[in-house]
């Protein structure tokens, strides 16, 4: 991939993309994973993330700056896309905990029905989850990516996970 | 599960790795949409050109045919060539006809006893000025 930006000007412009590939395209793919619910629709999602980074260029002040801006159009490409289709089929069973009694495998499990749960959420609201609680973004960086302010990031991340307890206990019942 | 449990879970999927498989179709994708943006825009191109010729040539097949205007030409001044009269000589020993010289008019004689000292001839051959001492 040390070819990728032929059409923009010098080696060094070349080698500094191909690295920020690298270093983002988990962070972006598992951010879109998150709010998409599918693995499918974020490798979509994280080529155009990358292809508009290449349109956009790398003139950020920093590395906190390029990954802001990456999480941004993560998440922007992920709301266009789920304005697009229907809540994916994916996670939106919750599994049952009776399934396996192993520890490890009752974490795993616990995992699914949370991921399953958080499809179900309103996509502001799972977008805000997925960059506060997991991918582990300050309130000010989530507000900053989302558009939104502070307020209403914490606003929703609290109502999300009102919500989420509520749906994983109803299943629990 | 309570919120304590569910921020726990969530702390624990950010360090989950992400399937390599995907990362490698990233890539690929990446790698490959950029590659074949300058063959799309060329592909473009061509497509955009040859739409505009069908289109034209459509314009002018399809126009209802019309008979072109005549031009109308200056007509160039017919020049009358004057020729010199070309001397046919005459064979030796046949005499040379030629038309006969139309008769001039005589002129009315003047008035008899009145003695004339000038006699004009006009072109007209009736009248004739005479100057009469």
């Amino acid at each position: 991939m040390g070819e990728i930006p032929r059409e923009t000007t010098g080696s060094r412009h070349c080698i500094n993309f191909d690295q920020v590939v690298r270093q983002r395209e988990a962070q972006v793919l598992r951010t879109a994973f998150r709010i998409l619910g599918n693995w499918a629709d974020a490798e979509d999602v994280a080529q155009d993330v990358f292809l508009r980074l290449h349109r956009h260029g790398l003139d950020f002040a920093n590395d906190g700056a390029t990954g802001a801006w990456l999480y941004r159009v993560t998440v922007n490409l992920c709301f266009d896309r789920t304005r697009s289709r229907r809540p994916s089929q994916e996670l939106s069973d919750v599994p049952s905990l009776e399934l396996s009694a192993e520890a490890g495998v009752l974490i795993e499990e616990k995992k699914q029905r949370l991921m399953a749960a958080l499809a179900m959420l309103p996509v502001k609201e799972r977008a805000a989850v997925v960059l506060r609680e997991i991918e582990g973004l300050s309130t000010a960086e989530v507000a900053e990516a989302l558009g939104s302010s502070e307020v209403t990031v914490r606003s929703q991340i609290s109502k999300a996970l009102v919500r989420l307890r509520g749906i994983l206990n109803r299943e629990e019942v | 599960m309570n919120e304590n449990e569910i921020r726990e879970l969530f702390r624990e999927m950010r360090d989950e790795p992400v399937p390599a498989d995907s990362l490698a179709r990233v890539r690929a994708g990446v790698d490959q949409r950029i590659h074949r943006r300058p063959w799309l825009s060329a592909w473009k191109i061509a497509a955009a050109l040859v739409m505009a010729g069908c289109i034209v040539a459509g314009f002018v097949l399809l126009r209802p045919a019309r008979k072109p205007a005549p031009i109308e030409r200056p007509v160039a001044p017919e020049i009358a060539q004057v020729l010199p009269p070309v001397e046919i000589p005459a064979p030796p020993g046949v005499p040379v006809r030629t038309a006969p010289r139309p008769k001039r008019a005589q002129p009315r004689p003047a008035v008899e006893g009145v003695p004339v000292s000038i006699r004009i001839e006009t072109p007209d051959p009736d009248v004739v000025i005479l100057l009469v001492n």
